[in-house]
């Protein structure tokens, strides 16, 4: 196969990456720590830490893991956290103490972190207060033998510190009561780290640094093993990629997606490390007026998002001012996650002066595939180039290679790409094909000029707000309630979250009301999941032998909101 | 309806020496029904319905045994075990308005995938549909239910997606 995309690559950008520099995530942190030592890392809330800083929490914290912990080489430690400060410590913690990284989405109910915690196998978990209830429900049936729990303003300075976790406690009552014998207060387990000894833990880049969770057809979410070869690569073909805007040492980049999501962890979080950036964390990007106030106190020069969050902030009150204050000073948006509207595209280059660049990737390639140049004037609509050192192709249904422009599945080697799927041979050779492509499950075609463009999913996912959601899942939970009798999920087009979940139902109860199901949903699915719309019906449109026809409940669902 | 089409009974030896019987289903098989589909993985059972089925319903299980052998035929490979008689796979047809094609579906219990019974089922089930006068059978598989197409396109099945639903795969083959 010819790699026609090479002609397409911005001057500077490398057909291939070579031998890393940095094998392993362990030796890029190490890398910046020692060139960038009183740089800023990270900040939240005003409040920074430098790379110094980092480096010596995430010492402290991983000689606690490996020391009073007693965790091995292997074992595989959860972390539960919004975008806060303890996420980097924890995160460069475990993997300095040589353990597996399991990123949880901290708004999960207990099933669905039961299943998590379970399913991987973690030994411990680092955990936000705020959520720890939910954490105490899920924890008999897993194998975790340590809670670490952290309050929100726990890295803080003193001062502030009190001040915001008194507040998140007892002044906006944030905290659900819990009790978790044996668990541990963060800070207790940085001061107990300090005194002891960090081993080296002989990390390689085919250790696992990751497990990084993404959802399967009957929505039981599957483990993609990522390497620490896997993920350095990845950071590495997105530097090459950004030599072209980016300067080391001298960018910041606003994370407002979660970190826990593979998107903003590696663009956001592992690649402005090795570029020895400042990465700004906001933690709760639904309060939009609190996201803006935090953008107008903050000098930035890049920002990441999806169609959704930039759509939020173009609608913004005081935006504006923002986009005043950036002209000039921020270099590139990216937006991945999501089909990009073009609506939105436009609106943000004729706010910002900055164009939305678009990249494409999965979990399971670490995740970043193809991007569009960062140094184009325009957003283009299609999801970009191959990385370098990464091949696309487009297969059809038998596994042949498709020529240029024809609509196929988009395949994907190179090596982002996953080992496997955590303990399912099965689910892992369904995955690639017999010569080691990477079946993305993605519909889409490559133009003339290397450049590859999307056009539909062929698994039956929701895609909400850049996150997934699996019909299965929903019609399990729905059909969990005892007035249901049958129940059909479809995604519908929305204006504000790119699909949402429409949900069919046929009543066993016919008392059984649109609220009553939701609250039942409510307490077993993460919001993002949760049915926009719920429709009663008498019954499910199936074929003769009893299949359900999911195509013409979306149609019906279109015409209904039409 | 029909009479219980007792020439579709047959003895076969597995490849692993393992003996299974095909035979048309009877509306007392609910129970044995009942207990296969339970005993489906979830996710054998979402390929088969192509949603979420919990506990198969009385309605679900009547619809699967009650059939008239003649518009609506399934057989089920069974196999002998010390609490009696066991279905590990079936396969159905349901003939079409136009009285030319029948829709497929089949189901294999999760730990006797690759043992052969599928091929048994099929080829029975397009023996009896070509008997019947059927001129093609097609299914509905989910584009990523791949052990399913490889399967069928190894029986001369055509599979295609259709623009209109890349989701799912059309699969057909002439009788």
């Amino acid at each position: 196969m010819k790699k026609i995309w090479l002609a397409s690559y911005p001057p500077g950008v490398p057909p291939e990456i070579g031998a890393l520099a940095c094998p392993t995530l362990n030796e890029l942190l190490a890398r910046s720590c020692r060139r960038y030592r009183d740089g800023i890392a990270f900040q939240s809330m005003g409040v920074p830490m430098t790379y110094d800083e980092l480096d010596r929490r995430s010492r402290d914290f991983a000689a606690y893991l490996q020391k009073s912990c007693g965790l091995s080489k292997g074992e595989r430690v959860a972390i539960m956290l919004p975008n806060v400060l303890q996420y980097p410590v924890a995160l460069f913690a475990a993997l300095r103490a040589g353990l597996t990284v399991v990123n949880v989405n901290p708004l999960y109910t207990a099933s669905e972190l039961e299943h998590q915690l379970a399913d991987s196998g973690a030994a411990a978990i680092v955990v936000l207060e705020n959520f720890a209830h939910v954490l105490e429900q899920a924890l008999p049936s897993t194998r975790v033998r340590q809670v670490v729990a952290t309050q929100l303003g726990d890295l803080f300075p003193p001062a502030k510190r009190w001040v915001v976790n008194l507040a998140v406690k007892h002044v906006k009552r944030m905290v659900p009561s819990w009790r978790i014998p044996g668990a541990i207060g963060f800070r207790e387990a940085l001061a107990r780290g300090a005194t002891l000894a960090l081993d080296d833990a002989g990390v390689g880049s085919g250790d696992v640094a990751f497990l990084q969770y993404t959802g399967g057809t009957t929505g039981r979410p599957k483990g993609a093993v990522l390497t620490h070869g896997n993920m350095a690569a990845n950071v590495e073909q997105i530097a090459v990629w950004s030599r072209v805007t980016l300067k080391e040492g001298a960018e910041t980049v606003i994370t407002a997606l979660p970190l826990y999501h593979v998107f903003a962890l590696t663009t956001n979080l592992l690649v402005f490390i090795a570029l020895g950036g400042t990465d700004v964390l906001i933690a709760n990007p639904r309060d939009i007026a609190g996201f803006v106030a935090e953008l107008k106190k903050t000098r930035f020069t890049v920002i990441t998002g999806v169609n959704t969050l930039f759509a939020a902030l173009l609608n913004a009150r005081g935006f504006g001012e923002v986009c005043t204050a950036s002209r000039g000073v921020l270099k590139l948006a990216v937006a991945g996650g999501m089909s990009v509207q073009r609506a939105v595209a436009e609106r943000w280059q004729e706010a910002t002066g900055v164009p939305l660049t678009e990249g494409y990737g999965l979990t399971e390639a670490s995740p970043v595939v193809c991007g569009n140049p960062f140094d184009a004037m325009e957003f283009s609509g299609k999801l970009g180039l191959p990385l370098p050192s990464t091949e696309v192709a487009i297969f059809d249904e038998s596994g042949r290679e498709l020529p240029l422009g024809k609509t196929g599945e988009i395949c994907v080697r190179g090596p982002q790409v996953m080992r496997s799927y955590w303990n399912s041979p099965a689910e892992t050779a369904e995955a690639f094909t017999r010569d080691g492509w990477l079946r993305t499950g993605d519909l889409g075609r490559m133009d003339e000029r290397g450049y590859v463009e999307f056009s539909e999913r062929r698994k039956d996912v929701i895609v909400v707000s850049g996150f997934k959601a699996y019909p299965a899942e929903i019609e399990d939970v729905a059909m969990l309630h005892p007035g249901v009798k049958d129940a059909g999920a479809v995604g519908v087009p929305d204006a504000r979250s790119g699909e949402a979940v429409a949900l069919f139902v046929v009543r066993k109860d016919p008392a059984l009301t649109a609220e009553m199901l939701l609250r039942h949903c409510a307490g077993r699915l993460t919001g993002y999941k949760l049915p926009q719309r719920i429709e009663f019906r008498e019954q499910l449109p199936k074929t003769p032998i009893g299949k359900i026809l999911r195509r013409q409940l979306r149609d019906e669902a279109l015409r209904f909101r039409g | 309806m029909a009479e219980y089409p007792a020439r579709y009974v047959r003895e076969h030896r597995l490849r692993d020496g393992r003996a299974v019987t095909l035979r048309p289903i009877r509306p007392d098989d609910a129970a044995l029904v009942r207990e296969f589909l339970t005993g489906l993985s979830g996710e054998s059972r979402y390929l088969r319905f192509q949603k979420w089925v919990h506990a198969p319903s009385e309605k679900l299980v009547r619809f699967l045994t009650d059939v008239d052998h003649d518009r609506h035929l399934a057989l089920v490979c069974t196999t002998r075990t010390e609490n009696g008689e066991k279905i590990v796979g079936e396969a159905r047809y349901v003939v079409e308005p136009d009285e030319r094609t029948c829709e497929l579906g089949i189901a294999i219990a999760d730990d006797w995938h690759r043992t052969g019974i599928a091929g048994l089922l099929m080829q029975a089930l397009m023996t009896a549909a070509r008997a019947r006068g059927l001129a093609s059978m097609e299914g509905l598989v989910l584009a990523g239910n791949r052990e399913m197409l490889r399967f069928v396109r190894a029986l001369g099945f055509d599979a295609r997606s259709t623009p209109e639903d890349p989701r799912t795969v059309r699969i057909v083959k002439k009788l």
